[in-house]
């Protein structure tokens, strides 16, 4: 007896140190609201989509530098297995030593970050009717103490226990039959999750809708499109704009403006930034006005979904022009002073420096080589100066009724000056670092109506690209006189994330398989790694036990593949995958 | 270390009056000679007393017809103070088909299963005192019923009725047994088949609805061998004053399950009140 209470004493004693060993190791209660805001600043962790909620993409890291770079190895990679290798967009989310991964399919993996062997992986079992406009695509996961959190192509939101990948809760979003699909990160402010929708291409409602992170239970909901009432606690809480003010007749129910990207988030001024798609149909003509909130960037008040400001960067849409593109909240140091601004690389070619106090245009200069559509944008009025003749034309109306209108040739194509893939901007350069690509497209209007599920463009297109030698350009863009300060070209269309350092580094991914780092400064390429697929997602750096890691996603596909005309013959040859690559800096 | 701590909590537990298991009972071998009877038990059964029993009836057919849905049924009426139940395909890639929580209800239940070749499936009750009586039978079978293509998957509309329920109360007998079996719509997919990923409704609970609560009356915890669609019949023991019978389910990937299914029409008559086939005997 006296041998079995010593033994217990023992067992206690051991219990007790591994409990402190626990805790020590950090894997307690998870990541909290304050350590999300406070995200951009965190080195040892990327809690983030964006590394930070202003999505600025910049890591105050230096170990890596511009000579240091040269040195960068890869540790593991780490394959998404399967046979569902499509387009990997995500950007990794890493934390307490495992990093969160989704893959495409609506998959979601756990890997330890010191060597590469996966935790748990989850597998959405997804319906065969999905209606992902542009490749099965997802952008990444969100974390919050206990839970990762990530959206499927089946249009639903899945909270998971982050260390055992099982399932806390699953809610719909929206009806996928309608087109409705999900592949943003969702974004976590104060306890909320919030989220976009996705199926601008159908005729769908974008909005913003706010769940409570740990249970699911919906907040409230702001539609994008005027005359839709959004909700607040289960009650209709206000119109959007107001009705038929800018959409004739009932088009607003289909109106689109999906919010296809997710948002940003700026603590400073406490507001969400959301972009919204482009107006539905494409056919403008069937939609007189300016078609509001659609291709427009909306700042949202995270307690209620109130729209506090709205800046449409292309009014009356007639060229999937698409305002999706992310906002990112900097400080725009100019005359001496600090203002409060965002920056915007939008679709439609011109990069918007807006005060994100009240939503009031600073400046908006082209960032690609060429622009049909506006002549430029009026500060003052901040709407832009049309070139009426390169809106294509209405579709012939009496007697051929399947005619098509007026073809005409527009700079940037469909696919947008910037797509989805995220820029970085640099405090310390004051630079924007924004993946442009460089192509037009011929485009005509075509009869259309609107049918439950089917797509609602009523246009016809096809890209080509302006230059034989490249469409891909990394370009470092100045916010405060708008001059692109130096370009990388590159061959094939960039479809990656960007990030930025204190390292004076950039880093982004191509299609042709390249990770590659550029000084800030200079635009001078400085290091690239080779990972057997193109490169479409968000590369991410962390520093653990003393050394600078950087992760990236390989595995070709999107949208350039599926809608990229033209462009077939310089993307055809690329191979699919699906991995996570990891690099580090090794100890001197 | 934590045989260290199994010792110290088994000293705690003693003097609360919890009965220790009395004689360790020596290991049986396998009436039907499985090559995986060591592994199932050591996996399943851990280091808790089994005994092959007669008393657990195990209901199932000589020879599977269709290997994706395999009639079981696992009778232990015939014992007393029965906590638990297993159903168990031995040669299955996943053997554990289902654990069942009878509750108030009789231990007893009936499903169909999917066989991945032939295989004894057996049929297990843990009585309160801790002893696993374990009963079973050879299934011949195709191959495949694990890792074949689901029915389901080549029907597109399948996520539309994913989580519906068809079910039917009977009235209870004088004993206060009333079968209940219900169906609900669910591929059920193991995760073996090529693409297709892992989901399978993991928990179901039936309580009934009284003006006093909804206690539960019994819970199942479903895996991966369960066909698909899957089929269940429990003999439930409804309180009196229960006005409906709550099932409430959950799958792998967080699908919520719920039906409310109603007390059977004045006039209707119990259903045979006993699983049990007098016309087969079950093989030991």
């Amino acid at each position: 007896m006296k041998r079995l209470v010593s033994t217990f004493a023992l067992a206690a004693a051991l219990a007790g140190f591994g409990a402190t060993g626990v805790m020590a190791a950090g894997t307690g209660a998870g990541p909290t609201d304050e350590d999300l805001l406070k995200s951009a600043g965190n080195t040892e962790s990327v809690l983030t989509y964006g590394l930070g909620p202003q999505a600025q993409r910049f890591s105050p890291l230096t170990d890596l530098d511009t000579d240091s770079v040269k040195k960068l190895v890869p540790v593991w990679s780490f394959s998404f297995g399967g046979e569902k290798q499509r387009g990997q967009e995500s950007q990794p989310i890493v934390y307490d030593g495992t990093i969160y991964v989704t893959g495409s399919y609506s998959r979601l993996y756990a890997v330890d970050a010191h060597t590469g062997e996966k935790k748990w992986e989850y597998n959405h079992r997804l319906p065969d009717g999905i209606m992902p406009c542009c490749d099965v695509v997802n952008r990444g996961a969100a974390i919050y103490k206990d839970k990762i959190y990530f959206a499927t192509l089946d249009a639903r939101l899945v909270a998971l226990n982050r260390e055992t990948g099982k399932v806390v809760w699953n809610k719909k979003l929206a009806d996928y039959q309608a087109g409705y699909s999900n592949t943003a990160a969702p974004l976590i402010v104060d306890g909320k999750i919030i989220t976009g929708n996705s199926g601008g291409e159908f005729g769908i409602i974008g909005m913003v809708e706010a769940r409570d992170a740990e249970t699911g239970e919906l907040i409230w909901q702001r539609p994008t499109i005027e005359g839709n009432v959004g909700t607040l606690k289960g009650k209709d809480s206000t119109m959007t704009g107001k009705l038929n003010a800018s959409w004739p007749g009932d088009m607003n129910k289909t109106g689109g403006g999906a919010t296809w990207l997710g948002g940003t988030y700026d603590p400073e001024t406490k507001t969400l930034f959301f972009g919204t798609g482009n107006p539905a149909p494409w056919n403008s003509h069937l939609r007189p006005g300016d078609n509001l909130y659609t291709s427009s960037t909306l700042a949202i008040n995270p307690d209620d979904g109130e729209i506090k400001w709205h800046y449409q960067t292309t009014p009356h849409d007639g060229w999937d022009f698409d305002g999706v593109n992310e906002f990112v909240s900097f400080d725009l140091k100019k005359d001496g002073k600090v203002i409060k601004a965002g920056g915007k690389a939008d679709r439609n070619g011109f990069f918007y420096v807006i005060d994100r106090t009240n939503g009031k245009l600073i400046n908006a200069s082209p960032f690609v080589s060429k622009i049909t559509w506006a002549k430029g944008i009026d500060v003052e009025s901040g709407r832009p100066i049309y070139v009426d003749e390169n809106r294509p034309g209405a579709p012939a109306t009496g007697g051929e009724h399947d005619a098509k209108g007026t073809s005409v040739f527009s700079a940037p194509a469909f696919l947008g000056a910037k797509n989805w893939m995220p820029m970085a901007y640099n405090p310390q350069t004051e630079l924007f670092y924004v993946p442009a690509n460089e192509w037009g497209m011929d485009i005509w209007n075509e009869p259309i109506t609107y049918k439950k599920g089917a797509a609602y463009l009523g246009a016809g297109f096809t890209i080509k690209p302006l230059y034989d030698d490249y469409i891909g350009a990394l370009r470092a863009v100045d916010p405060k006189t708008g001059k692109i300060v130096w370009e990388y070209k590159n061959g094939a269309p960039l479809w990656g994330g960007v990030l930025t350092t204190a390292g004076n580094l950039v880093f982004t991914g191509t299609p042709e398989g390249y990770l590659k780092a550029f000084d800030a400064k200079t635009g001078k390429e400085l290091w690239k790694f080779q990972t057997g697929s193109g490169v479409v997602g968000s590369p991410v750096t962390w520093k653990m036990d003393g050394e600078q890691y950087v992760a990236v996603v390989s595995g070709w596909g999107g949208a350039v593949p599926l809608w990229g005309g033209d462009v077939a013959k310089k993307v055809k040859d690329i191979n699919q995958g699906g991995s996570l690559w990891v690099f580090k800096l090794p100890k001197a | 270390m934590r045989m260290a701590l199994l010792v110290a909590g088994m000293v705690g537990t003693l003097p609360l009056g919890v009965p220790a298991v009395a004689a360790p009972v020596p290991r049986q071998a396998d009436p039907l000679g499985s090559v995986m009877w060591e592994a199932v038990r050591d996996q399943y059964f851990g280091d808790a007393p089994v005994v092959f029993d007669d008393a657990v009836r195990v209901i199932a057919p000589a020879a599977a017809e269709d290997t994706r849905a395999v009639p079981l049924a696992v009778d232990a009426t015939a014992l007393d103070g029965v906590v638990e139940m297993l159903a168990i395909a031995d040669l299955n890639p996943f053997p554990l088909v289902l654990r069942y929580h009878p509750g108030t209800s009789a231990p007893a239940f009936a499903t169909r299963i999917k066989v991945q070749q032939a295989t004894a499936v057996r049929g297990a009750a843990r009585t309160a005192d801790g002893v696993w009586h374990v009963s079973g039978m050879l299934v011949d079978a195709a191959g495949g019923g694990c890792s074949a293509p689901p029915v389901s998957y080549a029907q597109k509309d399948w996520a539309d009725h994913v989580g519906e329920v068809q079910a039917r109360l009977w009235p209870a007998g004088q004993d206060g047994i009333a079968r209940l079996r219900m169906r609900i719509r669910h591929p059920n997919d193991t995760g073996l088949v090529d693409g297709i990923p892992a989901y399978f409704i993991e928990t179901l609970s039936v309580r009934a609805e009284t003006a006093g609560g909804t206690p539960e009356l019994a819970r199942i915890d479903s895996l991966e061998p369960v066909s698909e669609n899957p089929v269940y019949t429990l003999d439930v023991r409804p309180p009196p004053g229960a006005t409906a019978l709550i099932l409430h389910g959950r799958d792998n990937q967080g699908g919520e399950i719920r039906a409310t299914i109603p007390m059977p029409p004045t006039g209707a008559q119990p259903a045979m009140s006993r699983m049990r086939d007098p016309r087969r005997s079950i093989g030991q």
